[in-house]
């Protein structure tokens, strides 16, 4: 925090690694860790964790949001601004330019077959990143009960997810999981 | 051609306006990893039809082998199929500032509580009930697919090398796409 180079080497790194992040920013964040922690000594283990716990339960985009927080302890509101900046923006820049080439090719034959191949792979790994939720979220038997309830529910009906997600919360609150 | 005139139609008449709250919207409903995909999907091809199940399931798939936080590039994609660049401005611009403001702060103040049990529990729910909403939504979006048995094998074993087998999700990704996508061309040729 004495060196006033650090905002500018954090969003540095953090843009490149948000550059390369491919399957999404958690797959960096142990290079995060080791920047932040090991490297910098900006914040201790602890504060890194209390920040991945926070970011993950609480709605909006949230690991440009624990970026910010990092960019925060280091050099406050500038911080937390240039942190999200550095985050979001150029992977924003590559989704917008790759998926101007992806349209262009819309009816072209080779792309029907990428879709074919690509499509159920990807819907596998969501359907998996559902139940690896699930296993760190389950604790207990009612717990699995709601989880394959909500599921149920959303396929089977229209019902708007905030419902259950409110009537999740109130079990929660109740302590019946 | 009338086709492709009407399409443009369509999709001249949606405002950026309601791009911007739409995906305001899925911001601030999507609580946890993941949760982007169910509301992006509910709000974007259930509620406004602006999108059928398969062209979200390409963008998703588009998404997922770009580096990124995935959700935001939803909205990007979403937004410039809407409007071009500035729909994508609009789309991305909805998703993050207003969201990111309000869990700047929240977040301070979460980090003075998050000791207290009952806000454990309530999150613990939300969580549970986050990780159904995200399993229905990849079954509600491989569905188109269900009659291609290749295509149920490659979400199957997608499925299980991650959650059984626990490979990481970079391996996987490599590992399965390019032989799913050549079985595919496979098929094509053959049926052609």
């Amino acid at each position: 925090m004495s060196d006033p180079s650090a905002p500018l080497a954090l969003t540095t790194h953090l843009a490149l690694v948000s550059s390369i992040s491919f399957g999404g920013f958690p797959t960096v964040l142990p290079d995060v860790r080791n920047f932040v922690v090991g490297t910098h000594g900006w914040m201790t283990d602890q504060d890194f964790a209390n920040i991945f716990a926070m970011a993950q339960s609480i709605p909006g985009p949230n690991m440009i949001l624990m970026m910010s927080f990092v960019g925060w302890k280091v050099w406050g509101f500038p911080g937390a601004v240039a942190s999200a900046f550095a985050t979001f923006g150029p992977p924003c820049t590559i989704y917008f330019a790759s998926y101007r080439l992806w349209d262009r090719f819309r009816d072209a034959p080779w792309q029907q077959i990428v879709r074919l191949g690509l499509v159920p792979v990807i819907m596998g790994l969501v359907i998996a990143s559902g139940t690896v939720m699930a296993r760190a979220a389950d604790a207990s038997w009612p717990a699995v009960a709601l989880t394959i309830a909500a599921a149920a529910i959303m396929l089977g009906t229209r019902l708007s997810p905030l419902w259950m997600l409110l009537a999740g919360a109130a079990l929660g609150g109740l302590g019946v999981l | 051609m009338t086709d492709v005139a009407e399409r443009q139609e369509l999709e001249q008449a949606v405002p950026l306006a309601a791009l911007f709250t739409a995906f305001l919207a899925v911001s601030l409903c999507g609580i946890g990893g993941g949760g982007g995909v169910v509301w992006a999907r509910r709000v974007a091809v259930e509620k406004r039809r602006w999108l059928t199940d398969s062209e979200f399931a390409d963008i998703v798939s588009l998404c997922q082998f770009m580096p990124g936080p995935n959700i935001v590039g939803i909205a990007v994609c979403v937004g410039a199929k809407m409007r071009g660049t500035i729909g994508a401005v609009a789309a991305t611009s909805g998703f993050l500032v207003i969201p990111w403001v309000i869990g700047l702060s929240v977040g301070l103040l979460f980090l003075e509580y998050a000791h207290l049990t009952v806000l454990r529990n309530i999150l613990g729910g939300i969580a549970a009930t986050a990780a159904g909403l995200l399993i229905a939504t990849g079954i509600r979006l491989l569905l188109p697919h269900r009659r291609r048995p290749a295509a149920l094998l490659f979400a199957v074993l997608a499925f299980g090398l991650i959650t059984f087998a626990k490979l990481p999700l970079l391996a996987v990704l490599f590992g399965l796409v390019p032989i799913s996508i050549a079985l595919a061309g496979i098929e094509k040729a053959r049926a052609r």
